[in-house]
């Protein structure tokens, strides 16, 4: 795979749905949005499905789901801060029933690229465990919106040409005087 | 008459400034105008050069009414304001040339202008390393960079050393006599007045309180240099000489008042020989210095003499 | 030459030969280049579509000029009093109108060097989108008027004035004021008062037609209200120079 190929290719996201079933009463599939594009880069929105359905036969109190984000680069593993990336970090329920389910949509915006895994996680109050959904992982490519290469030389080479031009007439000035 | 004031009147935000202020100078003069700090002798100034519109009086300027100057008027005027401020980052002879051009180009070579007041060495120097004086000298100049008929300075020689003093007062004087500019001086330095003016109007509270020719005004009575003799004895006042007038008596101390060309060593020796026994023998300043104290005065005398 | 060329010249020169006028320029200049750097540093500023970033530099551009032609606005009459070379200048045989153009032309001289100087940053930042051409035109058409009108309102306060720094504050405080929309964002913007400052505000109207040419890509005609607030208020701001330029302070 070309270099170029490889900054702008996309990241397999899973075709089918993937779902967690922890041995618990929570269980969470995740899957991305039909519309999601097949090549998402740097500025993109994603959007991803979570189906949180309470399997167990005793009602769940104070839910909490939370989408979760890690950067899988080499050399750059990481959880992403998602500050930048997504407004709709959690949601809570106070109570699911035996056989409820929540569907939730989760968009993010893709800031920075590189390999991702995304994944939604649920914790509720009575149980001292977390589940998670299976993650998805994708790729985002660079877009260059700003050229660093056209910038840096304007940014620099004009306030230098000026400092230089001060310089100079402060040293014709200072050779002529008295 | 290159300036005709009678009866100035200014006011600026309903404060009096001027009230009536008369100044008189020919072609060929020197005016020396005196007054203490806030005087008005600068407003006045800008009143004669049509910075401010006047309240009252009449003003011409080379015999026409100056209203709203001409600028045949003003192109006759050459101007060294209080400041001697310049464009910093311009050398001399650029600040010339540039300057020159506002009255319609140069009028003569500008290395001669700065030889006449002593900055040609420094010519194209930047104005910005200059020493007060040389900034002094520098204003001297842009005031007679278009050869004005009328020169209006305001300090021109402060900020200088002896030397500098007397060359532009040499200056000044051929450009009155030689080449018939009339010289506005406004001033605090009496010697300059002494040595340079052929009138003097004084000023005080934005009224002029004298004016006169200087020989006029320094030779009469009561206005020469004055002395504060300490005497043994009481001496008959009728046997002082012509010329020398009594002013003011206190104890022994006898004050006297000497119209010019009075030599006071001849005098004091007259006066031993017809009997005044002088002991001691104080100089108290000379005629103009007193005149102005006198017309400048608050509150007349603050010595408690005895007025004769 | 001319008088107001006289004046004109001495003006450019100031700018381009004085120290005062060269860090000006220098101050300008840093102002666009820390923008276009924090534009390829900051995650967020970067991934903005290229209309945007081009949209955000004009009118970084106008907001920077306007303030250069402030300092040099205030300068202009009150700088001379404070430096003794405004009654040379009273005192030579031109008007005041005559000064006053001359002043005005350096403000003018001043924008022009201003504009050739920002031609490179909006190249540097917009040389891949398709809007570089209307956002040199545009700011040129509204950045104009409402840089000089800036400038002319700083002067007209120096000569009423004579304080370089009294001219300079409240000149900036109505600066301050006019660019909010760059410094507050939209939100304010969306009130009642808001739109209203919006609609008399010059700034206003020249970032809004930044926004509408730009990125919407709208016609020049349906930018012809907007040019006439910022012609209308350059009109204005230069009559107050006149008026004030009249019976400059000058003791």
């Amino acid at each position: 795979m070309s270099f170029k190929k490889i900054f702008f290719a996309i990241v397999v996201l899973s075709i089918t749905s993937v779902v967690s079933t922890h041995a618990g009463t929570i269980c969470i599939s995740l899957a991305p949005d039909t519309a999601n594009s097949s090549r998402p880069a740097m500025g993109n929105f994603l959007h991803f499905h979570s189906i949180i359905k309470n399997i167990g036969d005793k009602s769940v109190e104070g839910l909490v789901a939370w989408i979760s984000l890690i950067e899988i680069d080499p050399g750059h593993e990481q959880p992403v801060d998602l500050e930048d990336w997504s407004a709709h970090k959690a949601i809570t329920v106070a109570r699911m029933k035996p056989g409820d389910t929540l569907k939730t949509v989760w968009p993010i915006r893709l800031i920075q690229h590189g390999r991702y895994r995304v994944a939604i996680c649920a914790a509720d109050r009575n149980h001292p465990a977390i589940y998670t959904s299976p993650p998805l992982e994708f790729h985002v490519a660079k877009k260059p919106v700003i050229q660093s290469n056209r910038i840096f030389p304007v940014a620099f080479g004009l306030p230098l040409l000026l400092i230089g031009l001060i310089f100079y007439r402060k040293r014709q000035n200072r050779r002529a005087r008295i | 008459m290159f300036v005709e004031a009678e009866h100035l009147k200014l006011t600026i935000k309903s404060t009096s400034i001027l009230n009536d202020v008369n100044l008189h100078l020919a072609g060929g003069k020197i005016y020396g105008l005196l007054g203490p700090n806030g005087a008005g002798k600068s407003t006045t100034i800008a009143v004669i050069l049509g910075l401010y519109d006047t309240d009252g009086g009449t003003l011409k300027l080379f015999d026409e009414p100056a209203g709203k100057h001409s600028m045949e008027a003003i192109q006759r005027i050459g101007v060294m304001p209080e400041r001697a401020g310049f464009y910093d980052w311009m050398s001399a002879r650029e600040y010339l040339e540039w300057y020159a051009e506002l009255y319609g180009g140069i009028q003569f070579p500008i290395s001669d202008l700065l030889d006449q007041v002593g900055l040609k060495h420094v010519s194209n120097s930047p104005v910005g390393h200059f020493s007060r004086g040389m900034r002094q000298r520098l204003a001297l100049a842009r005031a007679l960079s278009h050869n004005p008929d009328l020169l209006i300075l305001d300090e021109p020689t402060s900020g200088l050393d002896p030397r500098g003093r007397r060359e532009i007062h040499d200056l000044l004087l051929s450009l009155a006599r030689e080449k018939g500019t009339g010289i506005l001086l406004s001033t605090h330095l009496l010697d300059d007045v002494d040595r340079l003016c052929d009138f003097i109007g004084i000023i005080h509270k934005g009224q002029t309180v004298l004016e006169g020719s200087s020989n006029e005004l320094l030779n009469t009575p009561g206005s020469g240099h004055k002395f504060r003799l300490r005497l043994r004895n009481i001496p008959n006042a009728d046997t002082l000489p012509n010329g020398v007038h009594l002013t003011g008596r206190k104890g022994n101390w006898w004050h006297v008042s000497l119209s010019s060309g009075i030599n006071p060593p001849l005098l004091w020796r007259a006066l031993l020989k017809s009997g005044w026994q002088i002991s001691e023998i104080h100089g108290e300043g000379n005629g103009l210095e007193e005149l102005y104290f006198q017309m400048t005065s608050e509150r007349g005398n603050t010595f408690g003499e005895e007025l004769l | 030459m001319t008088p107001v060329r006289i004046i004109a010249v001495k003006e450019y020169r100031a700018l381009l030969k004085n120290q005062r006028g060269l860090v000006c320029l220098l101050a300008f200049s840093i102002l666009l280049s820390a923008f276009a750097i924090v534009l390829i540093s900051n995650r967020e500023l970067s991934l903005l579509d290229n209309a945007q970033v081009v949209y955000m530099m004009t009118g970084t551009i106008t907001a920077a000029g306007a303030l250069i032609a402030v300092i040099l606005g205030s300068d202009s009459y009150a700088g001379e009093r404070e430096r003794g070379t405004l009654i040379p200048l009273l005192t030579a045989p031109i008007t005041p109108g005559e000064l006053l153009m001359g002043k005005a032309a350096g403000i003018i001289i001043a924008w022009g060097v201003m504009y050739g100087l920002s031609l490179p940053y909006l190249w540097a930042v917009g040389a891949s989108g398709q809007n570089l051409l209307q956002a040199v035109f545009y700011l040129a058409l509204f950045g104009t008027p409402v840089v000089l009108g800036f400038g002319y309102l700083s002067m007209a306060l120096s000569a009423e004035t004579g304080h370089v720094l009294t001219a300079l504050l409240n000149s900036l405080l109505v600066l301050i004021f006019s660019t909010s929309p760059l410094l507050i964002g939209p939100g304010l913007r969306n009130s009642a008062a808001g739109r209203f400052l919006d609609a008399i505000n010059p700034f206003s109207g020249a970032l809004n037609t930044y926004d509408a040419v730009i990125i919407d890509g709208n016609s020049f005609l349906a930018q012809l209200p907007r040019l006439a607030l910022v012609v209308v208020w350059l009109g204005l701001t230069f009559a107050a120079a006149r008026v004030a330029s009249r019976h400059p302070r000058f003791m």
